[in-house]
């Protein structure tokens, strides 16, 4: 790269190489809105007439239950770590997905069950107050109600264990393993839907389609979420190799393995890692890389945050390492222009690192910022100034003044550091509260919004 | 980046789903115009076959036997509709063409039903002693047939060729106790056929060699499916008469019953043959 120099062949060269892959985001929603209309059509197929208030309550019911149940199979899949969602629509946006459709699946099936049973009440000649007693009946009278009635207790719990202030209090694994009870749940609730359901007892297509639905997302869970990492692991066989403290609180591992050039990592992903350590074999936690891979070394760069991140300064050499990856969309493959600006707030340097040493780029056409609290923080600093001066990029770093005054971070200083800072892409990696600063100076600085890529795991 | 609002996205979230769903509760009609028109052609289709050469005139007048639908009649959990065959004054046939279904009240219709059938026979009017706990099904059911009987005696005494008459056919099913009609009217009740979602049992009047009635004794039950059976049954009904065979179509939707359908009425057919 070094050996490229400035000017304008050098420029038609770089931005040949540079075709924006698209998110398939927008395909993928119209996909499960067309789904979802398919789910609807189904049921106005299948019902005839509503003659009374009892039947419009039993219908709602079926609606709400044909899309918990639809959706169910699509809130498990948003978690099937498949390739094209992690790498090209991005981890961090499908986990918001996630949350997202889950929350409103579970309103769903709370909406479900109160309104099946309130009209199976009324229909019986009861009243609304009698719904407990007619769940309980139709547990003892439906086929796989019990089991039903299991799994929906499991997702009421699992739900409520996600929400913000409860999960806060957890401890991360802790929740995690409860989570993966949602699993248990899905199968639970999986049968009655078809033994039950109006919609599908009467229309075998129904049925198939449902089972090809739920059969898909299984294989899908099964290939991406145990089968692949097990592939990688066996062909890669990664050890842990050396720790570096970078600064106090930040550490490097570099992790030896077989081949890693092969797994098909670009500089700005992430792995899920796993140490076979004592205490942390049940952990797995995701931590991007903070330089480009080599065939036989990887390294990740992370601060002491919480009780993971800490044990990691304790790894010895030699330690077996089970990785799952690369994800991560904040790849070169976002780029659409040829001059770049990286923007890295504390330890969101790692993948700005290695975007810094690899995105292509003719002298002068990549900017780092890099915001920390003082000078002592700017872990890997060294590092940086090394591959600005071969590369001919600019290297910037703001922090705290002596009085612990936050650096100014506006439209106006960017564009006057930059003064061409409206025709840059800009990747942005940092704490929640600092990129939602540095996104609108961007945006105050007339940097359009589909420029700006930024990987955020906040919910 | 741009900035997220979840209580609005929530806000937002819920109030689409629930006027999507009554949106689409508010579109659908109150009652279904195909098991309607089902229902009511029904009766024409046996009237057709009795205008055939083959008997089906001759068996009709002789003993007067008249099908009459009495009104609507609304209860708490759903209508009750009752149909009669009135012959010689008296009630031969008794029975329901629209009852309360789904969930409980399938096993509630279930149990009265056949008794208030029964009863209207033996009783001959609608002053008939109502079912324990189907108490509302009682009620509707007197109401109707109370109707049916006041229609009947309107439209005349024994006169017949009175609309939506089935003749021949209701009469031969209940004539095992008494009037025998002038032709050789024949009921037989096919063997059950199990399907995955219940018992199918059909029952056939034949006569001069065509089947001119076809009913479903037995058909799946139980909250869900009975709501395709009150879907499916006129139908494949329709469907054997216009036939005079088991090789009918099977009412999509409803594939699992017109299997046992067909089944138990090519069993009964093949009684009916020997």
């Amino acid at each position: 790269m070094s050996t490229i120099a400035g000017g304008r062949a050098a420029r038609r060269q770089t931005l040949r190489r540079i075709r924006p892959r698209r998110s398939p985001a927008v395909p993928l929603l119209l996909a499960v809105g067309a789904g979802a209309a398919g789910v609807i059509w189904l049921w106005w197929s299948n019902t005839p007439s509503i003659a009374d208030d009892n039947s419009k309550i039993l219908n709602a019911g079926r609606i709400t239950g044909l899309l918990a149940g639809y959706l169910m199979a699509l809130v498990v899949l948003q978690m099937a770590r498949v390739p094209a969602l992690e790498r090209r629509v991005g981890s961090d946006r499908v986990a918001r997905w996630h949350a997202m459709s889950g929350r409103y699946t579970i309103s769903l099936v709370l909406a479900h069950l109160v309104l099946i049973m309130w009209g199976y009440a009324l229909q019986a000649g009861k009243s609304f107050g009698d719904i407990v007693q007619q769940t309980i009946d139709s547990i003892n009278q439906l086929p796989d109600m019990g089991k039903a009635a299991i799994g929906t207790g499991l997702l009421f719990l699992i739900g409520l264990l996600s929400m913000g202030p409860v999960r806060r209090r957890m401890g991360y694994d802790t929740w995690y393993h409860i989570h993966l009870l949602t699993y248990a749940a899905v199968f639970l609730t999986f049968w009655h839907q078809l033994s039950t359901g109006n919609e599908f007892a009467v229309e075998p297509t129904a049925k198939t389609v449902w089972y090809g639905l739920y059969g898909s997302v299984t294989a899908l869970v099964i290939w991406y979420r145990i089968l692949s990492p097990i592939r990688l692991n066996l062909k890669h066989r990664m050890r842990v190799e050396a720790v570096i403290e970078e600064t106090p609180g930040i550490v490097s591992v570099l992790i030896s393995g077989r081949k890693l050039h092969r797994m098909g990592a670009e500089a700005g992903q992430f792995f899920r890692w796993r140490f076979l350590a004592p205490g942390m074999r049940l952990s797995s936690h995701p931590y991007s890389l903070s330089a480009a891979p080599r065939p036989n070394m990887l390294r990740i760069t992370v601060k002491a945050i919480g009780d993971h991140s800490s044990a990691l300064r304790d790894l010895r050499p030699g330690t077996r390492v089970w990785a799952e990856g690369p994800y991560g969309a904040l790849t070169a493959g976002k780029r659409s222009r040829g001059k770049v600006l990286l923007v890295a707030g504390g330890v969101g340097i790692t993948p700005m690192r290695a975007l810094f040493e690899t995105l292509p780029g003719a002298a002068g056409d990549l900017t780092l910022l890099y915001r920390a609290n003082t000078t002592q923080d700017l872990a890997l600093w060294d590092e940086l100034a090394a591959i600005a001066e071969e590369r001919g990029a600019r290297l910037m770093y703001a922090v705290n003044s002596p009085e612990g005054e936050r650096p100014d971070i506006s439209a106006e200083t960017l564009s006057r550091k930059l003064p061409d800072i409206d025709r840059h892409d800009v990747f942005m990696c940092g704490p929640p509260g600092f990129a939602q600063q540095v996104y609108e100076a961007l945006r105050g600085a007339g940097v359009p919004a589909r420029r700006i890529h930024h990987e955020s795991f906040e919910m | 980046m741009k900035k997220s609002h979840p209580l609005r996205r929530v806000v937002l979230a819920g109030a689409a789903t629930v006027s999507g769903i009554v949106l689409l509760l508010s579109l659908k009609p109150a009652s279904d115009p195909a098991s309607a028109s089902a229902q009511g052609a029904a009766p024409q289709q046996s009237v057709a076959g009795q205008e055939s050469p083959q008997g089906g005139s001759a068996q009709q007048s002789s003993t007067g036997a008249k099908t009459v639908t009495g009104d609507v009649a609304q209860t708490q959990y759903g209508p009750v509709q009752v149909r009669i065959t009135v012959s010689g004054g008296k009630i031969t046939k008794s029975e329901v063409v629209q009852i309360p279904s789904g969930g409980r009240s399938t096993e509630v219709s279930n149990a009265s039903v056949p008794k208030l059938n029964q009863e209207a026979v033996a009783a001959g009017s609608a002053n008939i002693d109502a079912v324990s706990g189907a108490s509302y099904t009682s009620a509707g059911y007197k109401k109707s047939l109370q109707s049916a009987l006041d229609k009947a005696k309107a439209s005349g005494g024994g006169s017949a060729g009175s609309t939506g008459s089935a003749g021949a056919g209701s009469s031969g099913s209940a004539g095992s106790s008494s009037q025998a009609p002038a032709a050789q009217a024949k009921t037989v009740t096919g063997s059950v056929a199990q399907t995955q979602y219940g018992a199918v049992q059909v029952r056939i009047t034949v006569s001069g060699g065509k089947i001119t009635k076809s009913e479903a004794v037995q058909a799946p039950k139980g909250g869900l499916s009975d709501q395709k059976t009150a879907l499916a049954v006129p139908k494949l009904n329709q469907e054997a008469v216009a036939a005079g065979n088991a090789n009918i179509d099977a009412v999509s939707g409803a594939t699992y019953t017109s299997t046992g359908y067909k089944q138990s009425l090519q069993s009964a057919l093949d009684k009916a043959g020997g």
